[in-house]
């Protein structure tokens, strides 16, 4: 079996190196889309089929189908605490877990929303647009705590004329949009202003994590990857050779973010070097979001976004 | 060492006695267009049903466009034989532009469609030509790409290119030698090797030309393709670190569906007719080789010493066998004159993927922009990384030369081979068939007419200077035979100015804007002020012969420009220069079938013809470098002549004449006959055209068109109705699928008349509609 070949050649390579094992069967919930957790023992996965979104919960121990509220596939969540998880997803759905439950809640959009995050509970912003519909405009709605509103952006700050933002993520005060055509937004406390991303920048960007103000890499690409990082200042963008595009990428460290793309590719992407190395193949489809607990554990979510819709989960133990 | 210096010193150690370089594997060849010998009984099924998803002709209604450049597979892949080339009316451009910060951004085109501009579209608020903003300023032309052989391809594993890749040039020898990739996966398809799935190469030009849209294949059907493709295999694959365990590249097709909004459900393929398109590519054989003679043994020993195969690699081994296909599909930097500014992939602007040279006989033109004619033009715009080869080959002499393009000749198609698209050995039809001549008609002129209709002209024979629609009369006239009527992919794009006194100017280039041009790193646009875009589909020439027989004076007795009888229905006769009455054309623009020969040739053709005395069409000089005129009289005189004698189209009805007798008087008491005259006096007799070939205005009020002679914006001419049932579209825009819709288009003038078909019920609307359909 392949996944067992590639384990057992990593480990007699490394002798103590990552080993990665899946999460749980994934095959019946649908595309799994995105995940996040409060810690290791309170992570979320969303996901669903474009009729009915899915979570699954782990507690540390036992992974949990939860009672997910009636809104179609989520693609993304993120929180403050075990009781304060915000998750959108397709034809502007969105969700709140308050510790016990999920509700639904309004959105001013019918576009696919496929990004959130926030600084505080009071303050998230989510992200995304229709982006089959080219010369619409991509949607960013800001959350206050009760309700979200549409915010405008000035077409001029956004050259590469996207129709969807993908993510939305940030650290400290800096706070950063991207999506497609490889747009890159950077919110400066009022406005949302065009961050050039450079000649690279030409296909989608889909994610980003950071460790810091001036260590935040953003990744994606389409037939081909592209990965790009800000310095603090600017944005330089690479074009790793006989990579598929990537999806996903998470940090637990300065020195390297693991990345995930099409057809169950796993990465390590060297911050110094820009060099990307294979970390592992997960089966069962495209990975698209992966998260890491602080604690050494990255989880890997994906699947396949075509019918029938199918996920994988897995999870990663070992440092990069 | 150097590989020219081993290709030599090889040449020199077979001691003049060289031969094919190595044998080639078993049960891949076979003539164009035909499925490989081990196809199994079920695949060749496949690939019969393949070749019909490849030639439909996709409607509005079956989700053609919004925007789209051609309406079936096989408008680009059919020279010699379907699943080929094609001449380079066929032509496409893609766009893009370098944003501020210099990322490449392809260009829209009534949406993303990978850069390729689109040259129609269809819909309530579109205009006919979608916009080609000027920002857009990287343009490259792009001449359709053959699929012989691409299942072959597909199958050979990555190391087998690898194996010569050598991107920081480490043997010295001045040739680069990189891979490209795709989703992470060695590219192999495509003029950049930009694509590595036969499912994606196939998905993306049939949304980005046609507008269709698709569903990828499911993991089930990607399993059943005569490649798998489903990735469940265990073969391991890949480059540096990106080591990957996959059935093969196979499974890098594009995952997502694609969507339109013309109001047709997507997908629009079904996926078991995608499945049987793909499946019929990867079953493509390769072109069948030739024995070699001692003329074409001398010329592959040019090859070798000239250093053509350092990069049209001979052979590449794949799992059956030595492929004979004369490339390393690596990409090589082929110099600033054939650079396009495209980089898919990890392309340069400057670089492309060697091109296979199987069958390369029969599917120019050539190069990635179609603009060599012939096998010695490409072969000496070759630059950059080719130039060393090139220059060898130009210092050869001129037999050597010769030899050289004769082993070329012998890597398969010659017996396909014809100066257009009707076979050699095809005969011409007989009196009585679509396409037919006249009784009586001298059967050589006629079939040395027919060739010289299906001729393909190029640059060098003045084709396209400086800008053309078809590159050969046949281009736009085959539908459902040669001679017939063009579908919407080669409607002529007219357009004009509405100025600010609400009157019609024609831009600087006159009213067609043509689809492409011989200028190289050019687009034909259309002037900025240009806000009237109307599209011409293509009418069939049968029986043109017989309408110009027709007495003018019995033309002239059916008009009434002044409504003086009271009926609502004008009847205007086409003025053209010199007094004389047109007939011919949307608007009757043209008099006489010699003009309506020349026009084209000028208009569509982009040549020039001698001066004729009398005759006010035909351009007799234009600015390209081909010598004046560019078609002689005699070639003028034939081409007439055939179209003087190409017969009336056969009636096709007939399977009910009692509905369509019933039809036939319906079609009197609406008023349809009011303008689509049963017939009028010939020289010989009756001519059943159904029409007046009078002028009508038959848009709706206030809508914009364009003027011509005397024809204003919403007038044309009453198009004869012989032969409508087999030559779809309908309308002067090509607007229609359906007689019935055509119909129901009509406006101006007809309004009364489509009330009353409209009052019909629907068994009477059938009945008038089986009626013209037969005729």
């Amino acid at each position: 079996m392949i996944r067992t070949i590639a384990i057992v050649a990593s480990l007699a390579i490394a002798g103590c190196g990552p080993t990665w094992t899946e999460a749980f069967d994934g095959a019946s919930h649908g595309a799994l889309s995105g995940v996040w957790g409060s810690g290791p023992d309170d992570v979320f996965i969303v996901g669903g089929t474009f009729e009915q979104a899915e979570i699954v919960h782990f507690d540390g121990t036992t992974w949990t189908d939860m009672e997910a509220p009636d809104v179609p596939l989520l693609a993304w969540a993120y929180g403050w605490g075990p009781d304060q998880v915000l998750s959108v997803g397709v034809d502007g759905a969105a969700a709140w877990y308050d510790g016990s439950s999920w509700e639904a809640i309004d959105t001013p959009t019918d576009e696919d929303l496929w990004g959130v995050f926030g600084f505080a509970p009071d303050d998230a912003w989510a992200v995304g647009g229709d982006a089959n519909d080219i010369g619409s405009e991509p949607v960013i709605l800001h959350w206050d705590g009760d309700a979200f509103e549409e915010v405008v952006i000035d077409p001029a700050e956004m050259p590469r004329t996207p129709a969807s933002l993908f993510k939305v993520w940030g650290i400290g005060d800096t706070l950063f949009a991207l999506g497609q055509s490889g747009q890159i937004l950077q919110y400066d406390g009022s406005d949302w202003r065009d961050s050039p991303a450079g000649a690279g920048a030409d296909q989608d960007f889909v994610s980003l994590w950071g460790t810091s103000e001036d260590n935040i890499v953003a990744v994606g690409g389409r037939g081909n990857a592209r990965i790009g990082q800000w310095d603090g200042a600017a944005w330089e963008t690479h074009q790793p050779s006989a990579l598929g595009g990537l999806n996903a990428v998470s940090m637990a460290a300065p020195d390297a973010a693991l990345v995930g793309g099409i057809n169950g590719y796993v990465g390590v992407f060297d911050v110094a070097t820009g060099e990307v190395e294979l970390d592992e193949v997960l089966e069962g489809g495209d990975v698209h979001a992966i998260w890491n607990d602080g604690e050494g554990r990255f989880y890997a979510v994906g699947g396949r976004f075509n019918e029938p819709l199918s996920g994988l989960a897995w999870v990663r133990k070992g440092a990069l | 060492m150097n590989r020219l210096i081993i290709s030599i010193l090889g040449a020199a150690l077979l001691g003049g006695c060289a031969d094919r370089p190595g044998p080639i594997a078993d049960d891949i060849m076979a003539p164009m267009g035909e499925p490989v010998p081990y196809a199994t009984a079920e695949q060749e099924a496949t690939f019969v049903r393949g070749q019909a998803v490849a030639a439909r002709r996709f409607s509005r209604a079956d989700g053609l466009g919004p925007a789209f450049n051609v309406t079936f597979c096989t408008s680009c892949h059919e020279r010699p034989t379907l699943g080929g080339s094609a001449g380079s009316y066929r032509n496409f451009f893609i766009a893009a532009r370098r944003t501020e910060d210099g990322a490449f951004q392809p260009a829209m085109s009534s949406g993303a469609a990978g850069g390729v501009i689109r040259l129609y579209e269809y819909g309530d608020d579109a205009d006919a030509k979608p916009y080609f903003d000027p920002a857009d300023d990287i343009v490259a032309r792009r001449n359709p790409i053959p699929f012989f052989g691409v299942g072959l391809m597909a199958e050979i594993p990555e190391e087998e290119i690898l194996k010569r890749a050598d991107p920081d040039d480490r043997d010295n020898d001045g040739i680069s030698d990189r891979p490209n990739y795709d989703q992470g996966f060695v590219g192999r398809f495509g003029r950049k090797s930009q694509t590595v799935s036969i499912e994606g190469f196939i998905r993306g030009p049939l949304f980005n030309h046609l507008g269709i849209t698709t569903d990828p294949l499911t993991d089930e059907e990607k399993a059943a393709l005569p490649i798998d493709s489903s990735g469940g295999g265990t073969e391991t694959a890949g480059f540096g670190f990106h080591l990957i365990p996959r059935a093969h590249a196979q499974v890098a097709a594009p995952a997502s569906p694609l969507t339109d909004d013309d109001g047709v459900a997507d997908p629009e393929l079904s996926n078991p007719d995608l499945f049987d398109l793909v499946s019929m590519a990867m079953l493509m054989a390769a072109p069948q080789v030739e024995e070699l003679t001692d003329r074409s043994r001398a010329g592959l020993r040019h090859f070798d010493a000239v250093g053509c195969g350092d990069c049209h690699t001979p052979r590449l081994k794949g799992p059956r066998g030595n492929l004979h296909i004369y490339s390393d599909l690596l990409l090589h930097d082929m110099g600033p004159e054939l650079a396009d500014g495209l980089v898919p992939g990890e392309a340069t602007g400057s670089e492309f993927r060697t091109q296979p040279l199987w069958g390369i006989c029969a599917v120019g033109p050539y190069l990635h922009d179609g603009r060599a004619q012939t096998i010695h033009e490409a072969i000496a715009w070759h630059g950059g990384e080719g130039e060393r080869a090139r220059d060898a080959y130009l210092a050869l002499t001129v037999q050597e030369q010769a030899e050289l393009e004769e082993f070329l000749l012998t890597l398969g198609g010659r017996d396909q081979y014809s100066l257009g698209l009707i076979p050699p050995d095809e005969p011409a039809p007989l009196e009585g068939e679509w396409g037919g001549p006249l009784p009586g008609t001298d059967p050589d002129r006629f079939e040395a007419g027919r060739r010289l209709f299906d001729r393909e002209f190029g640059p060098a024979d003045g084709a396209g200077g400086p800008r053309l629609n078809g590159d050969s009369c046949r281009a736009c006239h085959f539908e459902p035979v040669f001679g017939g009527a063009g579908p919407r992919g080669v409607n002529v794009m007219r357009h004009g100015i509405l100025t600010d006194a609400g009157e019609f100017a024609v831009p600087a280039v006159g009213t067609i804007l043509h689809r492409t041009t011989a200028l190289i790193g050019a687009a034909p646009r259309a002037q900025p002020e240009a806000t009237i875009f109307e599209h011409r589909q293509t009418p069939h020439l049968f029986g043109l012969g017989l309408i110009e027989g027709i007495d003018a004076a019995a033309i002239l007795a059916a008009a009434d420009p002044d409504d003086l009888d009271g009926d609502g229905i004008s009847g205007k006769p086409s003025w053209t220069d010199g007094g004389r009455l047109g007939r011919f054309g949307w608007k009757a623009q043209v008099p006489s079938i010699d003009e309506f020969v020349r026009d084209a040739v000028t208009a569509e053709l982009g040549m020039t013809l001698p001066w004729v005395e009398g005759m006010t069409f035909g351009r007799v000089q234009d600015n390209d470098d081909v010598s004046d005129p560019e078609l002689t009289l005699d070639d003028a005189d034939l081409l007439g002549d055939f179209l003087r004698t190409l017969a009336p189209p056969p009636r096709t009805g007939g399977d009910d004449p009692e509905l369509e007798a019933a039809g036939e008087a319906l079609f009197a008491d609406v008023g349809c006959a009011s303008c689509h005259t049963p017939s009028l006096p010939g020289a010989d007799g009756p001519v059943p055209l159904y029409s007046d070939l009078l002028l009508h205005e038959v848009l709706p009020e206030g809508a914009l068109g364009i003027e011509d002679a005397s024809a204003e914006m919403r007038e044309f001419r009453t198009p004869p109705l012989w032969g409508v049932a087999m030559t779809a579209p309908y309308l002067h825009s090509g607007e229609a699928d359906t007689l019935e819709q055509a119909i129901l288009l009509h406006a101006g003038e007809a309004t009364a008349v489509i009330t009353a078909f409209t009052a019909l019920d629907a068994d009477e609307q059938a009945a008038l509609l089986a009626f013209v359909g037969s005729l």
